[in-house]
């Protein structure tokens, strides 16, 4: 843990990667006391001060209703954080456990368990989404319910493959002549061997959801007005460009930040993570 | 005699996590012409390094410095470009490996590798030459349905003819040193003593030096002339196999005979703890440099 | 005297149709309680398909298991399973990376229910104790350990499980020879002192003539040799246990006579 910690703030890369994610993680955890206009997160008016450039005032300008952007920016960055939290937390473990036991057991279980995954995998995970929140209200709730649905398969697929490996490894047949469970087996002897990747597949997938999640706001079907989303921001601006710039850039350079950092660290640590295996 | 290989005062060390470690304390070997030379030691003893900076591959390492003077048929293998390097492996120098249906390329028939050694010494061979050639080659292993073999690739045929195989290729070119490293060990008791009596007569025949890195002493007590005790990163006994194994003068080389089961009986031996005599001076037998 | 385990006409077949492979073909013997029995062979031999077999990995295809004068199932119980016991041949892979040493050897105590559960972590650390380890050591990961530490393990873990067989699969194979010989005594003491049983698989013949006191000589499947230690040695009767003992790389001169006159026997 440690030594991850040392390789992890030692390299150049992985080092930005550390700071990006830091600076993400801080202002949405103290978005109140960071943004200069806590307020206009919601819905305020302001028609005395629309569609700003920047100044010393709003330093990323302000929208067309007259919020300040850099405040909307700065919660927008906690909605995708939870987002991805909730999504992950959700995905992984029902991915987890389809890939682990189907991985471990094997005959029918594999079977059942992995046409089930490759079915999801098959329908691009957009459209999916797509599908489903056309079916059901564009809200928050339901973007991420669409967002998990597309995200488990890919875990289940990730620990089915390390599972099966392992699988051959002499600890498994050790615990097995022992005559221990197979829960025992798969969650307290190969599951701790798959946490390394599970581990790192969830940083770099903060990123990825972010940029879906902001997606599906783009299209307009995920986070609804007026909560700040950086994907419904670009979405607005993207109609008054190139004169209104800071409508569009500054989002978006939020969401590449946000990804970007995420996904250094991701790999930094599938590098660290791997070699220790 | 001129040495094939001359290793002087070799040094290796890791920059690692946690600092810089010596692998290797200054080691010194040379192997003269023909001549076949073992390198015994156990696992982590230093052995298996040894042989890759002889072939060039350790020194591509960021991580790892090399120190010390290396010849190889009385040129300066420190001087020579990486190009160069490579050009000799394969060529002047060869090598054999512990499993060799790992080391041989699955997605290959074996004709169509025993091809490409060739070319590497003579680019412009034709395939009905290379054939031909391979066939000797495969005769001299005592392999002698060449179709069926050249045709196949190494997954279909049994580990013992896929070493047979590799010592075949690794002498191809008429190296004049061939490095191999515990090899067979990955095979058969059986199968292992074959191979290794082929490669002992092959050798004789082609007049190949052999440098043999194994942690077998029984192995090398019926393939080396000469022999190499390392310990840790330290040359601790050096002489004509003969000698060492008939009076085993080093604490290390005499721990490590004494523990081997012999099947004559008397039970498993008796190991005392390490001790510290294991890092006394270097023990040369006889007169080793002439 | 009852054999401890007995194996009687025992068959074993992989695969169905075309692609039928018999890796173990009529088999029988018994190993007596006390008794090290080597299990010789090449790979192919069968040695590990009969090992899976006494450890209730899968069922025979034919024949019988006998333990302790009963029929031994393949559905084993708890009972069976604590009696019959592995040592791996590769100590890296037979302990799990991402638990502790101790984690390991108190899994059979908590399968099998010995002990209270209060009292598992000293039963644990005096199995590591009886293999000469340090009792501490259970809170250490696999990769803190040496190569013949972590056997050593292996060893403790088959320990603590009050076993009265055990099946030893290349134990020390992977072992430097110092480190092997060490084993080895460790394995004769317990031996000694517990009154276990061993099956030896192996294809070092020369660790075979200093621990077993019977060799089984196998090949393709089938039993070709079963005699005293010495007896096979001094006296093979099958030219392939006498091609097996050749090819043995031997450091002693009195080794090299052996092989040379079991060699010139074998030519007339």
């Amino acid at each position: 843990m440690k030594r991850t910690l040392v390789i992890l703030l030692r390299n150049p890369l992985s080092l930005i990667g550390v700071i990006l994610v830091a600076l993400v993680v801080l202002s949405a955890i103290f978005a109140d006391f960071i943004a200069p206009f806590p307020e206009h997160r919601g819905s305020v008016v302001d028609f005395v001060n629309f569609n700003k450039a920047p100044n010393a005032t709003n330093i990323m300008g302000t929208d067309l209703v007259g919020r300040d952007l850099f405040s909307r920016i700065i919660y927008a960055f906690r909605i995708s954080l939870v987002l991805g939290v909730v999504v992950l937390a959700i995905a992984t473990p029902i991915g987890t456990l389809v890939g682990l036991f189907a991985g471990y057991v094997g005959g029918k279980t594999e079977f059942i368990l992995m046409r089930l995954t490759d079915v999801f995998l098959s329908i691009p995970p957009l459209v999916l989404a797509i599908a489903m929140m056309g079916v059901l209200e564009p809200t928050l709730m339901n973007a991420m319910l669409a967002v998990t649905a597309m995200w488990w398969p890919w875990y289940a697929r990730l620990v089915y493959n390390i599972a099966r490996s392992e699988r051959e490894e002499g600890y498994v047949l050790a615990a097995e002549v022992i005559g221990a469970s197979t829960p025992h087996i798969a969650l307290r002897e190969i599951l701790p061997n798959c946490l390394p990747a599970i581990l790192t597949k969830m940083t770099l997938d903060m990123g990825f959801v972010i940029i879906i999640a902001s997606s599906l706001s783009f299209l307009g079907l995920g986070v609804q007005p007026p909560t700040p989303d950086l994907g419904s921001m670009v979405a607005e601006g993207a109609r008054y460009l190139p004169d209104s710039w800071w409508l569009t850039v500054f989002p978006g350079l939020a969401i590449l930040i946000a990804v970007f950092g995420f996904n250094l660290v991701g790999d930094a640590l599938r590098e660290i993570l791997g070699a220790d295996q | 005699m001129r040495d094939v290989l001359r290793i002087e005062d070799l040094v290796l060390k890791f920059r690692g996590y946690t600092g810089v470690t010596e692998v290797l304390h200054g080691i010194s070997l040379n192997i003269r012409a023909g001549e076949r030379v073992a390198l015994v030691g156990e696992s982590g003893s230093g052995k298996s390094v040894t042989a890759r900076i002889v072939l060039g591959q350790l020194q591509e390492l960021r991580s790892a410095q090399v120190q010390g003077g290396l010849y190889f048929e009385e040129q300066d293998l420190n001087r020579l470009s990486r190009r160069q390097w490579h050009a000799l492996r394969g060529t002047h120098m060869s090598m054999i490996f512990q499993d060799p249906t790992s080391s041989l390329n699955p997605v290959f028939t074996i004709g169509v590798q025993f091809t490409e050694v060739l070319r590497r010494r003579d680019p412009k061979l034709s395939k009905e030459a290379a054939a031909k050639r391979a066939g000797e080659l495969l005769n001299s292993v005592s392999i002698h349905d060449h179709a069926r073999v050249l045709n196949a690739y190494p997954f279909q045929l049994s580990g013992g003819m896929n070493q047979r195989v590799a010592i075949a290729m690794a002498l191809a070119n008429h190296p004049s040193l061939l490095i191999a490293d515990e090899p067979g060990t990955a095979l058969d008791v059986t199968v292992q003593a074959q191979t290794l009596h082929l490669m002992h007569d092959l050798v004789e025949r082609t007049g190949t030096a052999v440098l043999f890195i194994s942690h077998n002493l029984g192995v090398v007590r019926e393939f080396a002339d000469r022999i190499y005790v390392i310990y840790r990163g330290r040359i601790v006994e050096q002489g004509p196999t003969q000698a060492v194994f008939e009076n085993p003068r080093h604490a290390y080389t005499r721990a490590l005979m004494a523990a081997v089961p012999r099947i004559t009986g008397g039970g498993v031996p008796e190991i005392q703890d390490m001790d510290g005599a294991f890092f006394d001076p270097l023990e040369v037998h006889g007169e080793d440099r002439p | 005297m009852t054999p401890l385990l007995s194996l009687k006409n025992v068959s074993k077949t992989f695969g169905h149709g075309d692609h039928i492979v018999q890796a173990v073909r009529d088999v029988s013997f018994d190993v007596m309680p006390g008794e090290c029995l080597a299990v010789v062979g090449e790979s192919g031999s069968g040695k590990t398909t009969l090992a899976n077999m006494i450890l209730g990995v899968f069922g025979q295809s034919s024949g019988e298991l006998w333990f302790d004068g009963k029929p031994l199932p393949t559905r084993r119980t708890l009972e069976h399973r604590s009696a019959i016991q592995l040592v791996q041949q590769n100590p890296l892979s037979s302990l799990n990376p991402k638990r502790s040493v101790g984690a390991s050897v108190r899994l059979g105590l908590d399968v099998y229910g010995i002990g209270s559960p209060s009292d598992r972590w000293s039963l644990v650390e005096a199995a590591l104790e009886e293999v000469g380890l340090p009792r501490d050591f259970r809170k250490r990961p696999p990769a803190a350990l040496s190569g013949g530490q972590r056997q050593r393990v292996a060893i403790a873990r088959a320990l603590a499980c009050q076993s009265r067989l055990v099946v030893l699969d290349e134990p020390t194979s992977a072992l430097d020879v110092l480190v092997q010989a060490r084993v080895l005594r460790l394995l004769n003491d317990l031996r000694a002192a517990k009154g276990l049983s061993y099956v030896f698989i192996t294809h070092d013949l020369s660790v075979v003539r200093n621990v077993a006191d019977r060799v089984a000589v196998f090949k393709s499947g089938q039993l070709v040799e079963c005699a005293e230690t010495g007896a096979i040695f001094e006296n093979p009767r099958e030219d392939y246990t006498r091609q097996l003992i050749g090819a043995v790389p031997v450091v002693t001169r009195e080794e090299i006579e052996l092989r040379n006159t079991l060699a010139t026997e074998g030519q007339t």
